[in-house]
C-alpha cells in the first residue's frame, strides 16, 4: 500500500497558504500518518512559517523540498507564487531523507558522504533517489557525481535544482524544519516500490556550427578563437546572453547534443558561464524552440515513462520541468500541464515544479545527467 | 447573513485580493521576459536568414566548381576510352599477326619445297638422267604444293578480310532513321541462301512501327554474324533449329532479342566469347572475331549494350539494348 496526498494553495500569505495545503492533505490521508513529504514553494514566501505549520501537524515527518520557478499539482495545476506539498505513507515502501550542507566547499565529497550516512539508515538498498539540489552555488555535475558515487552507477537520480523565479540570485532548499542555502536535500526510496521515468527537450539547433576553442569546467572563454560573448552577440545583437536560447553542445565526434544555458557572463573578458560543464573539443550551435515542439516533448517524456512503467498503474507522478520552458511557453504553460495530464488518470496525485536543472539518466541503466531545458517525469507506485 | 458568514466571505475576498495582486505583479514580470525572448528570437532569425543566404551563394559557387570538375572528368574519361581502344587495337594487331603467321609460314615452306624439287628436276634434265617415274613424282608434289599453297594463302586472305571488319570503317556506315522490323525482315531474306538444305526456321516478332535513328548497316552485320554463329555452332546436321528475333520498345531504349534453341555454350566459354580470336571452331575455319565485331559495333557505333545468357543444351540468347537516338560525338 502506498498512500499519496497532495495539497496546493496560491494564497500569497504564508500562514494561510500553509494551512490550506495541510487541510487538503489531511483530507486525502484520512487519518494515515505520512512518513515523508516533498514541499515546493515559490520564492516570495516566509518559508519558515510554512515549515513550522507542517511540523506542528506532522511532527515525525521527514521533509525535503525547495524554492521553484513555478509549481505544478493535480490540485491547482500550474501556478506561480504558490505552495504545493506531496505526502507519502506506506507500510511496504521505505523512505530515508538526507542532506548535504555547504556543498560549494566540496560538492563531490560532501554529497557522497551525506548519501552514505542516509543509506546506513535503510534496511534495503535504495531503488532510486529524488534530489532537490542547490543550483547557483555549486556545479550540478559535481553534485551528481557525489550522489552517484555513493549510490552506484545503476541507481537513477531524479529531481530538479531549486530556483528563484528567474532572478538567479539565491535559492532555498528545505530539510525537515530548516530553510537552507548551498545544500542538497534528497530522498532515498527502497522496499516494495516500482518506478519509471522519461526525459525530452524540444529544442533544435539552428545556424552555424562553431568550435569551442577555450573552456574550463562550465565557463566558455572562446568560440572559434574569439571571445565567447561575440558568438551570442552575433545572433542577439548586443543584448545579454539569453538562457532561453541555450547552446547545443556536441561532444567531439558525437552527433547528439545536450543543452547548456547561459547563467552569467563577463563583459570584460567576454566569457560566458553556463549551466553545466563543457567537454573539451566540443562544437556548439545556437538553439531555438517553438511552443509546439516544447509541448510535444513534454508529452513524449510522459509517454516514454508510461511505456516503461513496470507496475499496473502508477500511484503518483512527479514532473521536473525547466524554467526556460515556462518563460517561452508564457500563457501556454497552463496548456502544457493540461495536455499532458489528459494521458493520466484524473485521480492520480501529481506534484512538480519548474527547475534550474533537471536530473535524469539519458537511458536506462546509464548514469544520471544534469540537464537543462528538459521535461522530466517520474512515475512511482507499488507493484 | 450572520456575522460568521460575513466573516468567511470577507476572508475569502481578502484571499482573492491577495492572489490577484500577486498575479498582476508576476504577469508584468513575465511579460517583460517574454518580450525579451521575442526580441531575441527576431534577432536570431534575422541572423540565420543572413547565414542561409551566405551558404546559398557558397553552395552556388560549389555547384559551379562541381560542374567544372565534372566537365574535366568527362574529358579525361573520353581520353582514357581512346587510350583503351588503342591498346585493344594493339592487342588485336598482335593477334592478327600471329594468326596470319601460320598460313604464311606454311606457304613459305611449301614454296621452298616446290623450289627445291624444281631445281632437282632441272638438274636431272640437264644431265639427261630424268626418268619418267621421277617426273611423275615431281608433278604429284607440285600439284600438292600448289593446292596447299592455295588453301593457306586463302586462309591468310580471309584473316585480312575479318581484320578489316573489326576496324569497321565508320565513314562507310550511313546513319538514318528507319523502321526496325521491316529492316530486319530484309536482312533475314538476304540470309535465306544459308537456310537452303537445312530444316531450320527463323521467326521475326515485334511491333512494326518501332523506329531507330542509328546505323542500319551495323545492325545488318550484327544479325548476319549471329545467324551465321547459330548455323555453325548451335546445330548439328539434320537438326530442326528454331531461331527467333524479337524487337520491342522499352522506356528508354529498344531491345533486340536474338534466341536460338541449339547446343548452347558452356559456362567456361561463355565469359570468353566476346574476346577476339576466341573460337571453338578453328579447325573449321573459325577465327573468333564474329562476336568481337558484334561487341564493338553495339557498344561503340550503336552506343548500346549487349548481354548473353546460355547453358549447354538450353540454347543461347543475346539481348541488345539500343538507344533510340544516338548521342553526337
Ligand atoms: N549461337 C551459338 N551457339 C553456340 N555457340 C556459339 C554461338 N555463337 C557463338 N558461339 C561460340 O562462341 C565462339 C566465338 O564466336 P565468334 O563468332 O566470335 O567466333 P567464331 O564463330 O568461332 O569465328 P568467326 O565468327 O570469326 O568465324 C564460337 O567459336 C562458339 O564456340
Ligand atoms: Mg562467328
Amino acid at each position: 500500500m502506498l498512500k499519496i496526498a497532495v495539497g496546493h494553495s496560491n494564497d500569497p500569505d504564508s500562514l494561510e497558504a500553509a494551512q490550506e495545503v495541510l487541510e487538503q492533505c489531511n483530507q486525502d490521508l484520512a487519518g494515515q500518518a505520512p512518513q515523508v513529504g516533498l514541499l515546493l514553494t515559490a520564492f516570495d514566501f516566509e518559508h519558515s512559517i510554512i515549515l513550522e505549520q507542517i511540523n506542528a501537524t506532522f511532527p515525525d515527518l521527514q521533509l525535503i523540498g525547495g524554492t521553484t520557478d513555478g509549481e505544478l499539482s493535480s490540485v491547482l495545476e500550474f501556478q506561480q507564487d504558490s505552495v504545493t506539498l506531496m505526502l507519502l505513507a506506506s507500510d511496504e515502501v521505505e523512505f530515508q531523507t538526507g542532506v548535504a550542507r555547504h556543498v560549494s566547499q566540496n560538492p563531490v565529497e560532501l554529497t557522497r558522504q551525506a548519501v552514505v550516512n542516509a543509506q546506513a539508515q535503510l534496511s534495503s538498498d535504495p531503488k532510486f533517489c529524488i534530489a532537490i539540489p542547490e543550483s547557483l552555488t555549486a556545479s550540478g555535475d559535481d553534485i551528481l557525481q557525489g550522489l552517484q558515487t555513493a549510490l552506484g552507477a545503476t541507481v537513477p537520480i531524479l529531481g530538479g535544482a531549486t530556483a528563484d523565479q528567474a532572478e538567479m540570485k539565491c535559492t532555498y532548499q528545505f530539510f525537515n524544519q530548516e530553510v537552507l542555502q548551498d545544500a542538497v536535500p534528497f530522498l532515498l526510496v527502497g522496499g516494495n516500490v516500482v518506478f519509471s521515468y522519461g526525459v525530452a527537450s524540444g529544442w533544435t539547433p539552428i545556424g552555424k556550427r562553431s568550435q569551442i576553442t577555450k573552456a574550463d569546467k562550465n565557463t566558455i572563454y572562446e568560440i572559434d578563437g574569439k571571445p565567447a560573448l561575440d558568438f551570442y552577440h552575433y545572433y542577439i545583437n548586443n543584448f545579454v546572453p539569453s538562457a532561453a536560447y541555450p547552446l547545443a553542445v556536441f561532444p567531439a565526434g558525437e552527433d547528439r547534443f545536450f543543452l547548456r544555458g547561459s547563467l552569467t557572463h563577463d563583459p570584460e573578458i567576454g566569457s560566458i558561464t553556463v549551466s553545466g560543464d563543457i567537454p573539451t573539443d566540443a562544437t556548439v550551435q545556437i538553439t531555438e524552440a517553438s511552443l509546439d515542439a516544447i509541448i510535444s516533448a513534454s508529452k513524449a517524456a510522459l509517454t516514454d515513462a508510461l511505456k516503461h512503467y513496470p507496475g499496473k498503474q502508477p500511484d503518483a507522478a512527479l514532473f521536473f520541468s525547466c524554467s526556460w520552458r515556462r518563460y517561452i511557453l508564457g500563457t501556454r504553460t497552463k496548456e502544457e500541464y493540461q495536455e499532458i495530464s489528459t494521458s493520466l488518470d484524473s485521480n492520480l496525485p501529481i506534484c512538480g515544479f519548474y527547475t534550474f536543472g533537471e536530473l535524469a539518466p539519458l537511458r536506462d541503466g546509464g548514469p544520471t545527467v544534469f540537464h537543462n531545458t528538459t521535461f522530466t517525469t517520474l512515475l512511482l507506485g507499488t507493484p | 447573513m450572520t456575522s460568521t458568514d460575513a466573516e468567511t466571505t470577507i476572508r475569502q475576498l481578502q484571499k482573492q485580493n491577495r492572489i490577484l495582486a500577486k498575479q498582476l505583479k508576476r504577469s508584468e514580470a513575465d511579460r517583460a521576459k517574454l518580450e525579451d525572448f521575442n526580441r531575441d528570437k527576431e534577432s536570431i532569425l534575422k541572423r540565420i536568414i543572413c547565414e542561409l543566404q551566405e551558404s546559398q551563394s557558397v553552395l552556388e559557387k560549389k555547384g559551379q566548381d562541381l560542374e567544372q570538375t565534372l566537365h574535366e572528368l568527362t574529358l579525361t574519361q573520353s581520353k582514357l576510352v581512346e587510350a583503351e581502344k588503342m591498346a585493344a587495337l594493339g592487342a588485336l594487331v598482335a593477334g592478327v599477326a600471329h594468326e596470319i603467321n601460320t598460313p604464311i609460314g606454311t606457304s613459305i615452306t611449301l614454296a621452298s619445297t616446290l623450289g627445291d624439287e624444281t631445281k632437282d628436276l632441272v638438274k636431272a634434265m640437264a644431265q639427261g638422267s630424268l626418268k619418267r617415274s621421277r617426273f611423275q613424282n615431281y608433278l604429284k608434289v607440285a600439284q600438292n604444293c600448289a593446292a596447299l599453297l592455295f588453301i593457306n594463302l586463302d586462309r591468310a586472305g580471309q584473316l585480312v578480310q575479318s581484320f578489316k571488319q573489326v576496324a569497321v570503317d565508320q565513314s562507310s556506315l550511313e546513319q538514318r532513321t528507319f523502321l526496325v522490323k521491316p529492316y530486319l525482315m530484309e536482312i533475314i531474306t538476304s540470309l535465306s541462301p544459308h537456310f537452303k538444305n537445312t530444316y531450320h526456321q527463323i521467326d521475326l516478332v515485334g511491333d512494326d512501327t518501332i523506329t531507330l535513328n542509328s546505323y542500319p548497316g551495323a545492325i545488318a552485320q550484327i544479325v548476319t554474324n549471329l545467324v551465321t554463329n547459330s548455323l555453325t555452332h548451335a546445330y548439328g546436321d539434320g537438326d530442326h533449329g528454331h531461331i527467333t528475333l524479337e524487337v520491342c520498345a522499352k522506356e528508354h531504349y529498344i531491345l533486340l532479342r536474338y534466341k536460338d534453341d541449339g547446343g548452347g555454350i558452356s559456362e567456361q566459354n561463355l565469359s570468353k566469347i566476346f574476346e577476339p580470336f576466341f573460337t571453338t571452331a578453328r579447325n573449321r575455319g573459325g577465327t573468333g572475331l564474329g562476336l568481337h565485331i558484334i561487341y564493338n559495333l553495339v557498344t561503340q557505333n550503336l552506343q548500346g549494350q549487349i548481354s548473353v545468357s546460355s547453358q549447354p543444351d538450353q540454347g543461347t540468347q543475346f539481348d541488345i539494348k539500343l538507344p533510340v537516338h544516338l548521342k553526337k560525338n
